[in-house]
């Protein structure tokens, strides 16, 4: 299941050796790159080129890279990574909330950016209705509501195979605390309940074997959420 | 206290003036009648000398006038009484009249002598209360190294050693005199908080100006009910100190003013001393920021322009001389730019951590945080650029929570894993260990190397912004990541140390106390069934 060849990208970034850093380098990666430099015309620009997936640069003067974000999510669920200078934890968390489907802090490694770009173009490409996923040694079957690890049954209770199905089946993104909050507990959680997170993470970690200095599944990023892990491609 | 002793005599002494002579009175005619009783009236002579007895007595305790009294009132008691004819005032023998003359003489000399010792003494007296309570003052203000507190202790000082309600104005910033203290009350009926009014602060603003006594006893401005001596050193004229004063009596004045003259002197230079402290204060700061300032810049130049020599080199080496370079070079060159780009990246962010600490912008993002997934994350992030040293976590059994704020805490962490890295020779062992506390509620994150260690003489420095050990020099760094560590410790209310590591090396032993909200974790089982 690799990224389609040629995936459409837009680029909206306002500074001229960002840009042509990653025409240059995704270019070489086989995407089709879009640019521009400007928020407005950013939204214009999505809508008539229709792109695979949108880079998105927060910082954008004039408006907002919130604002574009905004826009864009009316009318589209494109998928678009979020590009922002570090210690924001809480634009990050912002943007994630606000729909954008990952993000990458400024600077970047271009490793890291393509992973991501693949990993989200692949969840568009994905449907949904696959029963099983596979990740390594780790099976969970959404049918049946079965988790197995290395041929074993594991019991969950329900909560915790709750926040396993929506971590894993978006696996390879981020999902925000809040995000997971709403998915798992529903529209009653309140921000303050995220040590809960905490606890049933640890319990969930604990009961896939996972060493939590390090990480086989469940990543955590700090501040802002957690990241099924992709296994090692 | 000293003076209100002074105030009480005195009043008494003026007070008792009329009563002593009533005694001189009383006591003259009950001498008059024993001598009658006794008989003694043929003896005139003994008489006489009796009647000495009340004079000196009237003269050293009572003073001038009393004696005098005494002296005359003996004499028409002597003269009535025992000088033939009796019960007369006339003198049978005219020579009498010469005794009586001699006699009063006599007696008022030695009144007069009694009087001024009594005086003197007097003097003496007032004189060392002064002293003392200017001694008092001075004590005082040599003790007091804040001008707030100097203000409103001269003007209680002065209040207290005068009796009298006193006030000090000083210069604000703009240069306009303005009360900045003054004394309550001594006495009932004193209005509050005397010399606030306009006409006083407008008699203090001349004095300032001119560094003239002015006000009541001196040259100037006699009517004002208030005194006002400038207070000035050789130099300048610091303030103005005021002392409301009564109707008094000349001489009463004069002496006031001398102490009060005094007290502006001690009290201008305390004011004096403080102010010089306080610019010699403030030129150390300047001068300890400036050399912060000079340590920051040299180090930022260094810091930056090394790894960016790095780039620029190593990017137009590959753009002008492309053909040269074997693919191998080229990979080299390309790994240089981007090593000298991550290094930047570091001390950038290092550098806008410390400006966040330093200018309080730093807000916590409190919350509860598994110091589990903080460690991870650490990890993962110091595995990316040290892969050859083996790292050990030992957890406690019960996952350990702390109520902080997770992104800033991983950052210290970070840091000293980082500097445990840098600072240790690969493939040794790094073991990071958390135990927590029940009581007192605290946890413990130590991080264990085997590495060059820290002198013990530098085990607090190295906390200090932009300072680096002698002895690792050679280790590129800016000496700011344990400051920023230090600086988000003790923002979580907990404290940071290096200690030697038992097996060679260093410890950093992290403190954090776990109930900084008031409440334990809300940990608690929810009590589902496994499916």
């Amino acid at each position: 299941m690799n990224a389609p060849l040629g995936a459409r990208i837009l680029v909206i970034d306002d500074e001229p050796q960002i840009r042509k850093l990653l025409k240059v380098t995704l270019q070489a990666h086989q995407f089709e790159l879009h640019e521009c430099g400007e928020g407005a015309e950013g939204v214009i620009q999505a809508s008539i080129v229709h792109p695979d997936l949108i880079i998105l640069d927060l910082g954008l003067p004039g408006m907002s890279g919130m604002e574009v974000l905004r826009r864009i999510r009316e009318w589209s669920q494109v998928p678009i990574i979020v590009l922002t200078a570090k210690d924001q934890e809480g634009d990050k968390i912002a943007a994630l909330d606000g729909g954008a489907d990952d993000y990458v802090t400024k600077p970047f490694g271009m490793g890291e950016l393509v992973a991501r770009i693949r990993v989200a173009l692949r969840h568009v490409a994905k449907t949904t209705d696959e029963p099983i996923l596979r990740f390594g040694s780790l099976t969970i079957d959404l049918a049946q509501r079965q988790v197995e690890l290395e041929g074993t049954l594991v019991k969950l209770t329900p909560t915790e195979y709750e926040m396993l199905k929506v971590l894993a089946s978006n696996a390879g993104k981020i999902i925000t605390q809040r995000q997971l909050l709403q998915q798992v507990w529903g529209g009653h959680h309140h921000e303050s309940d995220s040590h809960y997170l905490r606890v049933y993470v640890g319990h969930l970690r604990k009961k896939l074997n996972e060493d939590p200095t390090k990480p086989r599944f469940i990543q955590t990023e700090p501040g802002i959420g957690y990241r099924f892990l992709l296994p090692a491609e | 206290m000293m003076s209100e002793r002074i105030k009480k005599e005195m009043q008494a002494s003026h007070g008792k003036r009329v009563p002593a002579y009533v005694w001189v009175t009383l006591g003259v005619t009950l001498l008059t009648l024993l001598l009658h009783a006794i008989g003694m009236s043929v003896d005139l002579v003994n008489v006489a000398l009796v009647y000495l007895f009340p004079v000196l007595v009237s003269a050293v305790y009572w003073g001038m006038g009393p004696a005098v009294y005494a002296a005359s009132f003996s004499v028409i008691m002597f003269d009535f009484f025992f000088v033939p004819p009796y019960l007369s005032f006339t003198v049978e023998d005219l020579r009498y009249l010469i005794s009586f003359v001699v006699y009063l003489a006599v007696a008022i000399l030695t009144a007069s002598l009694a009087g001024r010792l009594r005086q003197q003494l007097e003097m003496v007296k007032a004189r060392e209360a002064t002293t003392n309570s200017l001694y008092a003052l001075s004590r005082q203000m040599t003790a007091i190294t804040d001008l707030n507190t100097l203000q409103v202790n001269i003007a209680t000082q002065v209040s207290l050693t005068l009796g009298k309600p006193a006030a000090v104005y000083l210069p604000d910033g703009q240069g306009d005199l303005l009360v900045t203290s003054s004394s309550s009350p001594v006495s009932e009926g004193e209005k509050d908080n005397w010399g606030d009014g306009e006409s006083e602060i407008a008699i203090a603003k001349w004095v300032y100006h001119h560094g003239q006594i002015a006000g009541k006893g001196s040259s100037t401005l006699r009517e004002s009910p208030g005194l006002y001596v400038p207070l000035r050193t050789e130099e300048q004229i610091h303030g103005v100190l005021a002392v409301s004063m009564e109707a008094g009596e000349v001489h009463e004045q004069q002496e006031q003013l001398l102490l009060l003259e005094a007290c502006g002197g001690l009290a201008a230079g305390a004011i004096a001393r403080v102010k010089l402290a306080e610019e010699a204060r403030l030129a150390q700061i300047t001068a300890e920021s400036e050399r912060i300032r000079t340590a920051l810049l040299d180090s930022v130049s260094h810091e930056l322009r090394t790894p960016l020599t790095a780039i620029i080199g190593s990017a137009t080496g590959l753009l002008e001389n492309d053909t040269l370079f074997t693919p191998e070079d080229r990979r080299e060159l390309t790994g240089n730019i981007r090593d000298g780009a991550l290094r930047m990246n570091r001390l950038v962010t290092n550098l806008l951590g410390m400006v966040r600490l330093e200018s309080g912008m730093l807000q916590l993002n409190r919350k509860w945080c598994d110091v589990g997934d903080i460690i991870s994350v650490v990890l993962t992030q110091v595995r990316e650029f040290s892969p050859h040293h083996n790292i050990q976590v030992e957890l406690p059994d019960d996952p350990a929570f702390i109520y902080g704020d997770e992104v800033l805490l991983e950052q210290v962490l970070v840091n000293i894993v980082s500097n445990a890295i840098k600072y240790s020779p690969d493939e040794s062992q790094i073991i990071i260990t958390v135990t927590s506390n029940k009581s007192p509620s605290q946890l413990t994150i130590q991080v264990d190397d085997q590495g060059v260690g820290i002198p013990e003489a530098e085990r607090i420095r190295i906390f200090d912004k932009f300072y680096r050990s002698e002895s690792t020099r050679h280790v590129t760094g800016t000496g700011l990541g344990l400051a920023i560590c230090k600086g988000i410790v003790e923002v979580h209310g907990g404290t940071i140390v290096a200690e030697p590591n038992p097996g060679g090396g260093t410890r950093m032993r992290i403190e954090l106390p776990m109930e900084a909200h008031g409440s334990r974790f809300p940990y608690s089982e929810q009590g589902e069934v496994e499916e």
